[in-house]
């Protein structure tokens, strides 16, 4: 196993930072200065460094799209080497992510339809006033550069409810749980969160599974652009903005969780947790806060011993995305379709009391780290999202995330407990619809460095 | 294992192509450009005469060499390889082909080696038998039903998920009677048919 040099790999990559405040700054790069902007940039950058001084009170990160290095003038054989999904960009990869009909990109926000983004700046920040520096400072060397320009900005930050920064997402679900650990990467270990090894512990994913330049799961090192130094210690990004209806996940829950008997319990079989993060696998009938908060406990479990869904649903949302054990061969069948997420809620919170207008800007910035999109990303989307048949659930789709419109239908599995009664949700709404997004290369800071100074050099 | 499983039979044809240096379009060249246009799904040959679950054809060229360590290895020729998994017996299924889509295997089968035509059945029944060589991996969707079980399975389901929808939560009485009329309805649905898609309005109809 390589050890990781922290340092030279972008900080989000590594972990998520929990700031409450972050904005995404959406750049066109301009031809005149681009590479010197990016040569000053470097010095903001927030790397994998570790903290021993405390957080700083701010964090800058970078990626491009293929449109973005195109015009930092990278050479001709290392931008024909990238992975064709990357090169396409989210928007040509539409039929097969399912992003059609109300997701489609002629819905999206204009930005991302006419695909103006070259680069991507993620400005996460400890309070508002330090986020508006930092993003004047950044504006400021953009300026003086004469090397990019704000083309969109998007705002996104936790939840504050009842004054309380939280980390729930807008229907009501606490979120963030269960990102995978990998090889290599320094963080505090939770059963759970890796792969299973042969004994049935939990053992981290190899670093290849999240970095580029590593032996992945299979052993192999993952796709990646030439030459090596440019893609070490990188990784890919997705970033989709995914708009919430709201008031529509409340008024189905409301009629559905009538008919059910009990609604929150419903919505907890929607997702697989309940509303307060409690996994239903362990804890079917209530919530259960000190099992939030165990860290030991709240993401380690499995689905082997509960084939039929009679606890967790098969088609839950944690189930589907991450199926564990539930495929057999001992989870091993899940180990190459895992992803990182570092997305946060955009929109101010909207209490249950609330009548809510859908029209609202009210979501969820979706931001997925990941060696291979085609491979994790666009397999999760395409096979555990939006179809069913690996889970043997036909084409049902996932009920918050799936692009229903209108006529979704899903099992949500049961027992002869009345309390436990199997149901069916039908006429499943767009509970989400697709705003607009991209597919990004996130450059080391080693690559970053011999981008700006045009030394890139794949012969 | 080799060929059945349960009650289906999986069935391997290696064809070798005919290698004729002098003709404008190569044999493999014709095979590939016939089955590029070639109907799918409910439009298929192979859905016309039921028991097929699924039939796949391919122009294998050569194995390919990968460089060192491999060593560098080739085929004798050129094959058209057919695969399908159906219902039950080789003999009848061969001869449902013969009879029932003689035109589809004259035109795809005329480019290979050896082939005597369907005119003569237990010629062409000898000659696909010659090029057959053992399956061991199924379509990993066929179980042990039939092909017309397998839509019953699915028409079913997609029927009671609706009915279910419309009606839980009904009194047990109503329940019942509506349970006892979508059971009456369902039983008298038609089969559908292979390759098709479900329709909403079919399953509605049930309801």
């Amino acid at each position: 196993m390589s050890k990781l040099d922290p340092t030279d790999i972008q900080g989000f990559v590594l972990r998520g930072y929990t700031f409450p405040f972050a904005r995404y700054l959406l750049l066109e790069i301009l031809a005149m200065g681009g590479r010197e902007f990016i040569a000053k940039l470097i010095k903001e950058i927030t790397t994998g460094e570790h903290w021993d001084q405390g957080k700083p009170r701010t964090t800058v990160n970078v990626a491009f799209t293929y449109k973005g290095l195109l015009k930092l003038e990278l050479p001709e054989p290392s931008l024909q080497s990238f992975p064709s999904e990357f090169v396409q960009g989210m928007k040509a990869r539409g039929a097969i992510l399912c992003d059609t009909g109300r997701n489609a990109p002629d819905r999206w926000e204009p930005i991302w339809r006419n695909e103006r983004v070259d680069a991507w700046l993620g400005v996460y920040a400890e309070s508002k006033p330090e986020l508006e520096r930092q993003c004047a400072d950044l504006q400021g060397l953009m300026a003086s550069t004469n090397g990019a320009e704000v083309v969109g900005s998007q705002d996104a930050g936790a939840l504050v409810v009842d004054g309380k920064v939280t980390t729930k997402e807008h229907f009501g679900f606490t979120d963030g749980f269960g990102n995978p650990d990998y090889t290599g990467v320094r963080r505090d270990t939770q059963p759970g969160q890796g792969k299973l090894g042969d004994d049935g512990k939990w053992v981290p994913l190899a670093t290849g599974e999240l970095l580029l330049g590593y032996a992945d799961e299979a052993g192999e090192l993952p796709t990646a652009p030439i030459p090596h130094l440019l893609a070490n210690n990188g990784t890919f990004m997705v970033y989709r903005k995914i708009h919430q209806n709201v008031q529509k996940f409340r008024d189905y829950l409301h009629a559905k969780g009538k008919l059910y008997g009990d609604k929150e319990k419903l919505a907890s079989k929607f997702i697989g947790r309940w509303r307060d993060g409690t996994p239903i696998e362990i804890s079917p009938n209530a919530p259960n806060p000190d099992l939030v908060k165990d860290k030991e406990k709240n993401v380690n479990f499995t689905f082997g011993n509960d084939p039929d869904g009679v606890r967790c649903p098969i088609g839950a949302h944690v189930r589907r995305t991450n199926p564990r054990d539930a495929f057999g061969f001992g989870g091993k069948l899940v180990n190459r379709r895992r992803i990182a997420r570092r997305g946060l809620p955009y929109g101010p919170y909207a209490s249950e009391e609330q009548i809510v207008d859908d029209a609202e800007e009210r979501g969820l910035i979706f931001i997925v780290i990941n060696a291979s999109i085609f491979r994790q990303f666009e397999f999760i989307q395409q096979q555990w999202i939006e179809y069913g048949n690996d889970a043997h659930l036909g084409n049902d789709k996932d009920i918050l995330m799936g692009n229903h419109d209108g006529t979704g239908k899903s099992v949500i599995q049961g027992s002869d407990d009345p309390s436990n009664a199997p149901f069916i949700c039908a006429s499943l709404p767009n509970f989400v619809e697709l705003r607009g997004g991209n597919y990004f290369f996130v450059p080391s800071i080693t690559a970053l460095r011999m981008i700006a100074a045009k030394t890139v050099d794949p012969r | 294992m080799a060929n059945k499983s349960g009650s289906i039979y999986g069935l391997t044809i290696f064809s070798p192509i005919k290698d004729e240096p002098n003709i404008e379009v190569s044999h493999s060249l014709a095979l590939r450009m016939y089955l590029a246009q070639m109907p799918r799904h409910r439009h298929s040959p192979f859905a016309k005469f039921s028991g097929t679950h699924f039939a796949r054809l391919v122009v294998m060229d050569d194995v390919v060499y990968v460089g060192m360590p491999a060593c560098e290895e080739h085929l004798q020729s050129k094959y058209l390889i057919f695969e399908s998994n159906f219902d039950g017996d080789l003999d009848l299924y061969l001869a449902q082909m013969a009879k029932e889509i003689p035109q589809t295997v004259n035109d795809l089968w005329q480019h290979c080696e050896g082939f005597p035509g369907v005119a003569d059945l237990a010629s062409f029944i000898a000659y696909m038998k010659a090029c057959q060589v053992t399956t061991t991996f199924f379509f990993a969707d066929v179980n042990c039903k039939t092909v017309d079980q397998t839509l019953l399975a699915l028409q079913t389901q997609s029927a009671v998920a609706t009915f279910i929808e419309a009606h839980q939560g009904a009194p047990p009485g109503q329940l019942q009677e509506a349970f006892a009329q979508f059971v009456e309805k369902l039983n008298k649905a038609p089969l559908p048919l292979p390759g098709a898609t479900l329709g909403k309005e079919l399953v509605d109809e049930l309801v």
